[in-house]
């Protein structure tokens, strides 16, 4: 059974959603001059995650802004939300970084009531009432009971590797001739020769630095791949490989960052694989989770133009 | 080796979080298309990470990448990141900007 629908599969059930969704009471896009802003609405449910509600079971817990969060329940799925009537924009970072939060706690609360859930973005709000939710999720069915099916048992986990010392001259020397001939060149040069040779060595150095954290990387996403479903690697900022990035503690130099899809049954397997990678000197790994599978989940609507892969 | 979710375990996911988890392109949706959205520059602030210049943040993103990102609504299709709007949004009876709630 495929886990991630086709972008061609997401454009059919986008199309019937579109065909049948016209809620009653949610404002119309318009492209006409004055009319009502999309950000306008009287009534919306904030949507935290999609669950699959198999017994009868119910959440009842405190999400953003105090808000009380329920579950909106069709027929086996459930949606966990908070009734909202604005949408959740801020120039307060230390706000946005409250309800983010809120809402993560708000995932994993459901996640230990239903198993893993079907995490949203922050911030979807659906515009209308109960009724406007039920009717997407029934349009919505198959899609989502697909997905809920494919993602059962299964979690995200975050993994970081860290260089904290740098790879030393003298073992990169040893196998590299290019490095050799530049240190034999540097001590036979004059001053201003050397100068410039010395320049090139640090470039070869760095250059040589980047490649084995790269085949590190590489070498460690291989093998966490036969214990996982899917791995893969995260985007870093610019600065890239060569130059390295701050690890978030400062520790040292992020080399890679990977993001798994797996259960749990095989958290033991992929720790072992990180135990392996800090048995070198020099190297430390963060490792997280369980999480709900946001960087796994799919996109609904009319239009997909691209399908929706794990990070 | 374990996996943990302590709080700074925690910093990476509130970014995955603003920026990915399953997203909804159809009208029955407040936020899609043109409604900016948290961007980048300020997930990077929330993950403590050091401040680069708005250009240095977004200039070797990867083209696949950022047409995926287009795709996540984080872009817009010119090519500009979203920007953190400056005022929380009125409701029409102006009761939103009277929301004072904040023991959350």
């Amino acid at each position: 059974m495929t886990h991630e629908p086709t972008s061609l599969e997401n454009e059919q059930v986008g199309k019937e959603a579109g065909d049948r969704a016209r809620p009653s009471g949610a404002k119309r896009r318009t492209s006409q001059p004055g009319a009502t802003s999309k950000t306008d609405f009287d009534a919306g449910r904030y949507l935290y995650c999609l669950v699959d509600v198999e017994e009868d079971r119910d959440l009842e817990t405190v999400g953003i802004e105090s808000e009380p969060v329920r579950l909106i329940t069709n027929d086996g799925i459930g949606a966990v939300v908070h009734d909202c009537e604005s949408v959740y924009d801020s120039d307060d970072h230390t706000e946005i970084h409250r309800w983010l939060v809120r809402h993560q706690s708000v995932t994993d609360e459901a996640a230990a009531v239903f198993g893993t859930p079907l995490p949203f973005q922050f911030a979807t709000i659906i515009r209308g009432g109960d009724d406007v939710v039920c009717e997407w999720l029934e349009n919505e069915r198959d899609h989502i009971e697909d997905t809920l099916r494919s993602l059962a048992d299964h979690w995200e986990y975050r993994i970081e590797i860290v260089r904290t010392d740098p790879i030393g001259e003298e073992a990169l020397e040893a196998s590299d001739d290019h490095l050799t001939e530049l240190r034999a060149d540097i001590e036979a040069a004059g001053p201003g020769k050397r100068y410039l040779l010395e320049s090139k060595y640090e470039d070869r150095l760095e250059q040589l630095r980047a490649a084995r954290n790269q085949a590190l990387v590489t070498d460690v996403l291989t093998r966490l791949d036969a214990h996982a479903r899917e791995v893969h690697p995260v985007d870093s900022p610019p600065g890239g490989a060569l130059e390295g990035r701050r690890s978030r503690d400062n520790a040292g130099t992020s080399i890679g960052r990977l993001t798994i899809l797996a259960r749990a049954d095989d958290e033991e397997a992929i720790g072992s694989v990180l135990d392996d990678v800090v048995d070198n000197p020099g190297l430390e790994v963060t490792f997280t989770g369980p999480w709900a599978p946001y960087s796994f989940t799919p996109a609904f609507g009319e239009e997909t133009g691209e399908e929706s892969d794990g990070d | 080796m374990e996996p943990r979710k302590d709080e700074n375990a925690l910093v990476d996911v509130l970014d995955v979080l603003l920026r990915d988890g399953a997203v909804i392109r159809a009208d029955v949706v407040i936020a899609v298309a043109d409604v900016p959205l948290v961007g980048l520059k300020l997930s990077a602030a929330i993950a403590g990470m050091e401040t680069m210049t708005e250009y240095g943040l977004f200039e070797t993103w990867d083209t696949s990448r950022r047409n995926a990102a287009i795709a996540r609504r984080q872009y817009t299709e010119s090519g500009s990141p979203r920007r953190i709007r400056s005022s929380r949004v009125p409701l029409e009876d102006g009761r939103g900007s009277n929301r004072a709630n904040h023991d959350d």
